[in-house]
C-alpha cells in the first residue's frame, strides 16, 4: 500500500483541508475506543496521534479527544478519536459515546483475561446497539508483553473472524501495529459521500466543490 | 428582539396579524407582514431589479474573481456592493448611506429590502424600532460574513423563515410535541446547509466560511427563538431541573474517593482550578445560542484537563476524566442543567454534539449526569447500607484517616473564615473611627464658624447707613418749616408730611449722587429720628429739635409707637437669651436695612413691611450709633430724651392719635387671622399690650 500514515508527518490537525491535490478526497470519521481501564486505551491514541509514549509534550491537554489525518490513497481521512472511561461504573454511559460513531477500536490488554471478555460484551454491544455498518477492530494491546500474556493470539483471532472484526495485536509502548490498525479501519471505512451514521458532513459532501471553488 | 417578544404576546391577535390580510401571523421584522406575503413582495421587488442588477453582480462575480475574493475580505464589501448598486440605479433613489439605515434594521438588509422599505415610507416614517445589543451584533456579524451579498440575503431570509416557523408552531393550538420541533429545527438546518454548499449563490464562498454561515444561522435563530424553545412548557424540563438539583444536593457527601477519580481536593491549586470548572459549568446557563453553550461546556471541561494532568502527570484519558467531571457537576449543582442539556440536545445542529471537541464534552456532560442521576451504592463501591447511611445524611467515616482530613478541611475553613471575619472586624472599626472622628470635626467645624462669626461680629458690627437725604432737601424742609412754623396742626403735619417725602424722593432719585456726600447729615438726622422712635410719643415738632430733621424722620415716625413697642419687646427677648442666633439674625436684617428705610422714607410706604423693619432698625441704630456718633450728636440725643419725658403729654395729643394706634390695633388683630405674609416674627404681638406700657426701654444697650 502507497500510502502514509501521519499525513505528511504533520500533526493533529495540520492536514484538514486538502488544499491542493484535485483529486483528494476528504473524509470525518468517529471513532470510539471502548475498553476496560488500564488496558492501555489512550496510550494507543497518543501513541498514533502524538507518536509518543510516556514523554508528553506540553500542549497535550487531554488524551480523551484527539484528532489525527491520514492519507490513503487518494483520500483524506481525518480521524476523531473519542476515549471513554473504561470503569465498570460507567459502561452504561458507552452508548453516548458510540452514537453515531463509524468506527470503534475495542481495547483489551493480552495480560488480562477479563479485560477480554469485557472486550467481548462490547463488541456484542456494539453489533447491537450501535449502527450497522460500524466498523469495529479488536486491539490486544501491551503486546510488548507478549512473553507474559494470558490472552492467547489465536484465540483473540478465532474470535473477531466470528464477529467479523478487524484484529491486531498492538503495542503502545514500541508502536507496533499502532498505525497499522488505524490504517485498515481507514481502509475499512466507507468513503462515499455518504457515510453512514453522520448527519451533516459537509468536508465530506463537498469534496467536489471545494476543488473548484477555493483553489482559484 | 427577546425583549420585545414578550409583550408582543399581550398585544390583540388583530395586530399580530400579516399587513396584507391574509390570516397568518404578521412579524415586525417582516415589515408587519407575515413570511409568505413578505417573500412574495420581496421576490417581486427582487424580479423587478433582478433584469439590471444580476447581470453586473454576476459579471463582477465570475469575471474578475481575484478581485471580489479581495473585496469580500473587506469589511465595508457590503457598503462597497451597495454604493455599486447605488451607483448602477441612481433613478431608483439615492444612495443609503449605511450608517443611517443600519442600525434601524435587525439584520444587514440586504440593499433591496431597504429600498422597498424606503420607498414604502419616504422620509416621514423612520422605523422607531431600535435594535437590541444582540441583534446590532448579529448585524454586524452578518456584514462581516464572507459570503456573496445575494447569499447574505438567503441567510437573512432563511433565519426569518425558520423563525416564523417554530413561532408558527409555538402559536399553533395544537398539542405539542417537543420532538416534532426539533425536527423542525433541524429539518431546516439540513435545508440550510444543503443550500448553501449547492446553491449558486454561495458558490464563490469558501467551506470555513459556508461552515460559518451555517454557525451563524444557528445562532441567530436559538438566541432569538431561546425563550420559546429553552424548556418549553409542554415538556417535564424543569420537573427535571429540579429533580437532578435536588439530586445533587442529596449527593453533596460524594468525595473524589467515592468517584475514584484523582483530583487533589487539597491542593489550593487544584481547588482553583476545580472552581473554574465549576463557573464554567454555571456559566452554561447564561448564553443562549447552543454553540455558546457548547462552548462553555468545553471551557469547563480544559480546566478539569488541566487540572488533571497537573495530578497525574500525563494527558489524562476518558477513564480519569469522566470521574472527574462527574465530580465537578456535583459540585457545581449548575441551574437548569436539564434543560440546557435538552436545549442543546434538541436544537442544536446534530452533527456539532456528535462530532468535534465541543460533541464530546457535551456528551461526557451528558453521561455524567445520566451518572448521577442513576448513581445507586454499587456505582460508588459501596455497600447499600452505607449509601443509605449516607443518603439519609448521616456522617459515617469509615476510617479515622478519612475523618481526620474531613476535620483538617473543616479547621482550615474555620481558621480561613477567621482571616475572613478579622479583615471584616478591621474594616469595621476603621469606618467606625472614621464616622466618630468626622462626627467631631463636624462639631469642632461648628464650633469655628460659630467663633469665626462671632469675632467678625465684634470686629465689624454692623454698621447701618442712615438715611441719606441731600442737604439740599433739608434745607428746603427747614424752609417750608419755617414758614408754617409751629402752628402746624396734626392734620396739616401729616399732608405736609407726604408731600415732602414725596419731594424727596423724587429729587432723591435724581440726586443720589449726593448722598455720599451728605453721609454725615444722613447720620445726625438717624440719629435723631431712633432716638425720637424709640421714645415713641415724641413729638416731631418739639421745640428742642431742629423741625426739619424731624419732618424729614416722618415716614418714620408714622410707626414710632409701634417700633417702640417691638424695641421693647425685643429687649426682653435680647435679656432673656443672648443666643448668637438672634444676634446675628438681627444683624443679618439689619443690613438691609438702610434700603428699606430710605425707600420707605420715599414712598411712604405700607405699615406692615415698614414695620418690620423699622422695629429693628432703632435699637441696632442706637447701638451703632453710640461708637459713630459724634459728641455733640450724642448731646443731642441726650436732649432729646430728656425732652421726651418732659413733652409727653403734647405729643400724645397731637401727633399719635391718628397713624399710629388704629395701626398697632389692626395689626394684632390681623396677626391671627388675615395678614397672609408677614415674614417675620410676628408671633409675640400678644407681649406687645404689656410692653406698651412699659416705661421707656434701655433699648439694646447691652448689645
Amino acid at each position: 500500500m502507497a500510502t502514509t500514515p501521519r499525513s505528511g508527518g504533520s500533526s493533529s490537525g495540520a492536514a484538514q483541508r486538502p488544499n491542493g491535490t484535485s483529486q483528494n478526497k476528504s473524509c470525518q470519521f468517529k471513532l470510539v475506543l471502548l475498553g476496560e481501564s488500564a488496558v492501555g486505551k489512550s496510550s494507543l491514541v497518543l501513541r498514533f496521534v502524538k507518536g509518543q509514549f510516556h514523554e508528553y509534550q506540553e500542549s497535550t491537554i487531554g488524551a480523551a479527544f484527539l484528532t489525527q489525518t491520514i492519507c490513503i490513497e487518494d483520500t483524506v481521512v481525518k480521524f476523531e478519536i473519542w476515549d471513554t472511561a473504561g470503569q465498570e461504573r460507567y459502561h452504561s454511559l458507552a452508548p453516548m459515546y458510540y452514537r453515531g460513531a463509524q468506527a470503534a477500536i475495542v481495547v483489551y490488554d493480552i495480560q488480562n483475561q477479563d479485560s477480554f471478555q469485557r472486550a467481548k460484551t462490547w463488541v456484542k454491544e456494539l453489533h447491537k446497539q450501535a449502527s450497522p455498518n460500524i466498523v469495529i477492530a479488536l486491539a490486544g494491546n501491551k503486546a510488548d508483553l507478549s512473553n507474559i500474556r494470558v490472552v492467547e493470539f489465536d484465540e483473540a483471532k478465532q474470535y473477531a473472524e466470528e464477529n467479523g472484526l478487524l484484529f491486531m495485536e498492538t503495542s503502545a509502548k514500541t508502536g507496533m501495529n499502532v498505525n497499522d490498525i488505524f490504517l485498515a479501519i481507514a481502509k475499512k471505512l466507507p468513503k462515499n459521500d455518504n457515510n453512514p451514521g453522520t448527519v451533516i458532513k459537509p468536508n465530506g459532501n463537498e469534496s467536489t466543490q471545494t476543488t473548484n471553488n477555493c483553489c482559484k | 428582539m427577546m425583549a420585545n417578544r414578550a409583550p408582543m404576546l399581550r398585544i390583540g391577535q388583530q395586530d399580530l396579524k400579516c399587513r396584507q390580510g391574509c390570516g397568518y401571523y404578521g412579524n415586525t421584522q417582516f415589515d408587519g407582514l407575515c413570511s409568505k406575503c413578505f417573500r412574495e413582495r420581496n421576490d417581486k421587488q427582487r424580479k423587478r431589479q433582478k433584469a439590471g442588477e444580476d447581470h453586473e453582480t454576476l459579471k463582477v462575480n465570475t469575471s474578475s474573481a481575484g478581485g471580489t475574493l479581495e473585496r469580500k475580505s473587506l469589511q465595508h464589501s457590503l457598503t462597497t456592493g451597495r454604493a455599486n448598486k447605488a451607483k448602477k440605479q441612481p433613478e431608483k433613489d439615492e444612495p443609503t448611506t449605511t450608517a443611517s439605515t443600519m442600525p434601524r434594521k435587525k439584520f444587514t438588509v440586504p440593499a433591496v429590502l431597504q429600498k422597498t422599505l424606503k420607498s414604502k415610507f419616504p422620509v416621514a416614517a423612520p422605523q422607531p424600532r431600535v435594535p437590541s445589543a444582540t441583534e446590532s451584533q448579529f448585524m454586524l456579524q452578518l456584514r462581516q460574513l464572507r459570503i456573496p451579498d445575494d447569499g447574505k440575503r438567503k441567510l437573512k431570509s432563511e433565519i426569518q423563515r425558520l423563525d416564523h416557523e417554530i413561532r408558527k408552531y409555538m402559536n399553533n393550538n395544537s398539542s405539542k410535541n417537543v420532538d416534532e420541533l426539533s425536527e423542525l429545527v433541524q429539518n431546516a438546518y439540513t435545508r440550510f446547509a444543503d443550500l448553501v454548499h449547492n446553491d449558486a449563490r454561495f458558490e464563490i464562498a469558501t467551506n470555513e466560511d459556508r461552515e460559518i454561515a451555517i454557525d451563524f444561522f444557528e445562532k441567530v435563530v436559538m438566541t432569538q427563538n431561546h425563550n420559546l424553545l429553552f424548556s418549553p412548557y409542554f415538556t417535564t424540563d424543569e420537573e427535571c431541573d429540579i429533580k437532578v438539583q435536588k439530586r445533587i444536593r442529596q449527593l453533596s457527601w460524594i468525595t473524589t474517593k467515592h468517584l475514584d477519580c484523582s483530583i487533589d481536593e487539597v491542593n489550593a491549586e487544584a481547588r482553583d482550578l476545580v472552581y473554574n470548572a465549576i463557573s464554567e459549568l454555571v456559566g452554561i446557563d447564561s448564553y443562549y445560542s447552543p454553540q455558546e453553550k457548547l462552548l462553555c461546556t468545553v471551557r469547563c471541561c480544559r480546566h478539569i484537563f488541566e487540572l488533571l494532568k497537573r495530578a497525574t502527570g500525563g494527558p489524562a484519558s476518558a477513564d480519569d476524566f469522566l470521574p472527574a467531571l462527574i465530580f465537578v457537576v456535583l459540585k457545581a449543582n449548575p441551574v437548569r442543567l436539564h434543560s440546557n442539556i435538552n436545549f442543546v440536545n434538541r436544537f442544536t445542529n446534530a452533527s456539532r454534539v456528535m462530532s468535534g471537541e465541543g460533541g464530546y464534552y457535551f456528551t461526557n456532560l451528558c453521561s455524567a449526569i445520566a451518572f448521577i442521576e442513576n448513581l445507586n451504592a454499587e456505582s460508588l463501591g459501596l455497600s447499600a447500607e452505607e449509601f443509605d447511611a449516607y443518603m439519609s445524611g448521616e456522617p459515617t467515616y469509615s476510617t479515622p484517616w478519612e475523618s481526620a482530613l474531613l476535620a483538617c478541611e473543616s479547621l482550615h475553613l474555620i481558621s480561613e473564615n477567621m482571616k475572613c471575619m478579622e479583615q471584616l472586624q478591621k474594616r469595621n472599626s476603621v469606618i467606625s473611627t472614621g464616622i466618630k472622628e468626622f462626627e467631631r470635626e463636624l462639631i469642632e467645624f461648628q464650633r469655628e464658624i460659630t467663633e469665626k462669626v462671632d469675632m467678625v461680629m465684634e470686629k465689624a458690627p454692623l454698621t447701618l447707613l442712615p438715611i441719606k437725604t441731600p442737604p439740599f432737601l433739608i434745607s428746603q424742609a427747614r424752609a417750608h418749616l419755617a414758614q408754617d412754623g409751629g402752628e402746624a396742626a396734626a392734620g396739616h403735619y401729616q399732608s405736609n408730611l407726604r408731600s415732602l417725602s414725596q419731594q424727596t424722593l423724587t429729587v432723591k432719585g435724581k440726586e443720589q449722587i449726593l448722598e455720599d456726600s451728605q453721609l454725615d447729615v444722613g447720620h445726625t438726622l438717624a440719629l435723631k429720628d431712633t432716638s425720637v422712635s424709640s421714645v415713641g410719643r415724641l413729638s416731631p415738632l418739639h421745640p428742642n429739635l431742629p423741625q426739619p430733621d424731624q419732618l424729614f424722620a416722618s415716614p418714620i415716625f408714622n410707626y414710632t409707637p409701634f417700633d417702640a413697642v417691638s424695641l421693647l419687646e425685643e429687649t426682653s427677648e435680647n435679656d432673656d437669651v443672648l443666643m448668637l442666633g438672634t444676634e446675628f439674625q438681627g444683624g443679618l436684617t439689619n443690613i438691609n436695612y438702610d434700603f428699606d428705610l430710605s425707600d420707605q422714607s420715599g414712598e411712604n410706604s405700607v405699615a406692615d413691611e415698614s414695620k418690620l423693619n423699622l422695629d429693628e432698625f432703632d435699637p441696632l441704630a442706637q447701638q451703632r450709633n453710640a461708637p459713630t456718633t459724634h459728641l455733640d450728636e450724642t448731646t443731642l440725643l441726650d436732649t432729646t430724651t430728656d425732652s421726651l419725658i418732659d413733652s409727653d403729654v403734647p405729643v400724645s395729643e397731637v401727633l399719635l392719635p391718628s397713624p399710629l394706634k388704629p395701626e398697632v390695633a389692626n395689626y394684632r388683630g390681623f396677626s391671627n387671622f388675615e395678614i397672609p405674609s408677614i415674614s417675620c416674627n410676628t408671633g409675640d404681638f400678644s407681649s406687645l399690650n404689656q410692653d406698651v406700657n412699659d416705661p421707656v426701654a434701655p433699648v439694646q444697650i447691652n448689645k
